[in-house]
């Protein structure tokens, strides 16, 4: 198995910052891209992902996660941060599209994270309201209150689908995380 | 942890991990201890990732950019090989009493401490610039430098928390770029520390957080006397800083401090003009 970039990234080997950007950077670019409103705030935010990356390179552990989702969690973190301050981008697409299912959107997941495959089987086992505000929030950047007017699902219920779907994809990738919430709550 | 705590635990994971917190949520987060857990946002990225084709290219100039970036990070990183970094796996200071820090900072002002920047010999590091177009990293004392050159930093003056004991006669300067989120502490006076016993740990007060809730700016050593130059190592993102603190802590450094042995502190005397 080839040693894992992070690592060397870690190590302090430069050479492995071009490996990184080769691997990831499409996928970082991608997905500021995706939920960022402007061109200049999906750059910032790729532009400080990577110093999140190159910073917490040693954080990364191997037998928690791959690469690609530790590096697309820290994306996530600074896109969110953004659409804090400046706005996700708007999506064009009517909502019943924007929800239905990925179909081959995530043909490359094997490639790109083994957590990706899990996620999507556990994706399948929520219910379909979970489901859509799942993919409302996460793959299109929504916020709960802009999936309740989008939806008109009440405000409460899109919080308590949010919780209980990604407890139950949480649980289904085995991330115990730091609290063990137990399994209750994840199989409502 | 009750029932009530729990709830409001598990809320606040949910939300970090799909929309994001304030900055308030965020210290409640933290004063949870919930902020060193990634499995929320874990599952997230996994998720979005199950869903996601990525389909663009990273651009050839935010390449550069990115590069440029990492240039200096990574080879920190092999620098800084101390024990205790892995104390950043923690991004949010957790919620505690800073009231100490302000009292510290009040009794340095008090003593009329007021140092001026040529008493700590910037000039010193300035007169041994990198050459241009090296292509080996800046030194974290290359990159003070650099930034200290530089128009629209945060800078301030390091000043002893105490006129007494070993540490009375710290001196030294700190540069930090909003825009750039980086910055570099340079200090001289700091005692050597046992890195078994203990490490020093750098604290940044920011807009974001507020006074109470400073960010961790990362742990380091002291291993020689003499000037060290620290790359800081925010965990958050630091805005508008108005202080930066030096404490000694336990090995691996704290994620709550009992600011029982204060450093060093550098106010933020005046507002910069804005980076460019």
């Amino acid at each position: 198995m080839p040693e894992s970039i992070l690592k060397r990234i870690a190590e302090g080997d430069r050479n492995a910052v071009e490996d990184c950007l080769n691997s990831y950077g499409g996928l970082v670019y991608s997905i500021a891209r995706k939920l960022l409103a402007n061109d200049a705030d999906a750059e910032d935010a790729v532009q400080e992902a990577f110093i999140d990356v190159w910073k917490n390179a040693g954080r990364y552990d191997p037998a928690v996660a791959s690469e690609a989702t530790f590096i697309a969690m820290i994306t996530r973190r600074r896109v969110i941060d953004k659409i804090r301050h400046s706005g996700r981008r708007i999506s064009t697409d009517p909502i019943e599209e924007i929800v239905q299912e990925p179909g081959d959107k995530g043909h490359k997941r094997i490639e790109l994270s083994v957590e990706a495959n899990e996620a999507a089987e556990a994706m399948k086992t929520l219910r379909p309201e979970q489901q859509t505000v799942l993919r409302l929030s996460i793959v299109d950047g929504m916020s709960h209150q802009e999936i309740a007017d989008a939806t008109g699902i009440p405000l409460g219920t899109v919080k308590t689908h949010a919780r209980r779907g990604l407890l139950r994809v949480r649980e289904a990738l085995g991330l115990g995380g730091i609290i063990d919430f137990g399994n209750k709550e994840a199989a409502i | 942890m009750n029932e009530k705590e729990r709830e409001l635990l598990l809320d606040l994971l949910t939300r970090q991990a799909t929309e994001g917190l304030s900055p308030e949520e965020s210290r409640k987060l933290a004063a949870l201890e919930g902020s060193a857990d990634d499995s929320f946002d874990l599952a997230a990225a996994a998720l979005l990732l199950s869903e996601f084709e990525p389909t663009e290219q990273l651009p050839s100039h935010l390449r550069s950019k990115i590069a440029a970036d990492a240039s200096e990070i990574v080879a920190a990183n092999a620098v800084d090989k101390a024990p205790d970094a892995s104390v950043v796996a923690d991004r949010k200071t957790p919620l505690f009493a800073w009231l100490g820090w302000a009292v510290a900072a009040a009794a340095v002002l008090a003593l009329g401490i007021n140092l001026s920047m040529t008493r700590f010999g910037v000039n010193e590091v300035a007169n041994n610039p990198p050459p241009a177009a090296t292509p080996t990293p800046m030194t974290p004392a290359e990159a003070h430098d650099k930034m200290m050159a530089e128009p629209g930093m945060t800078v301030a003056k390091w000043t002893p928390a105490a006129k007494t004991g070993d540490m009375a006669n710290v001196s030294g300067d700190v540069v930090w770029s909003d825009k750039e989120q980086k910055g570099y502490a340079m200090l001289r006076g700091l005692p050597k520390n046992d890195a078994d016993a203990s490490t020093y740990q750098l604290w940044i007060f920011e807009e974001n957080q507020g006074d109470k809730t400073p960010i961790d700016g990362g742990t380091f050593n002291v291993s020689s006397d003499g000037t060290v130059v620290i790359p800081i190592d925010a965990k958050l993102a630091a805005k508008n800083p108005s202080m930066f603190a030096v404490t000694v802590e336990k090995p691996g450094g704290v994620v709550v401090s009992k600011r029982e042995k204060v450093a060093a502190l550098a106010k933020v005397e005046t507002s910069r003009p804005p980076e460019a």
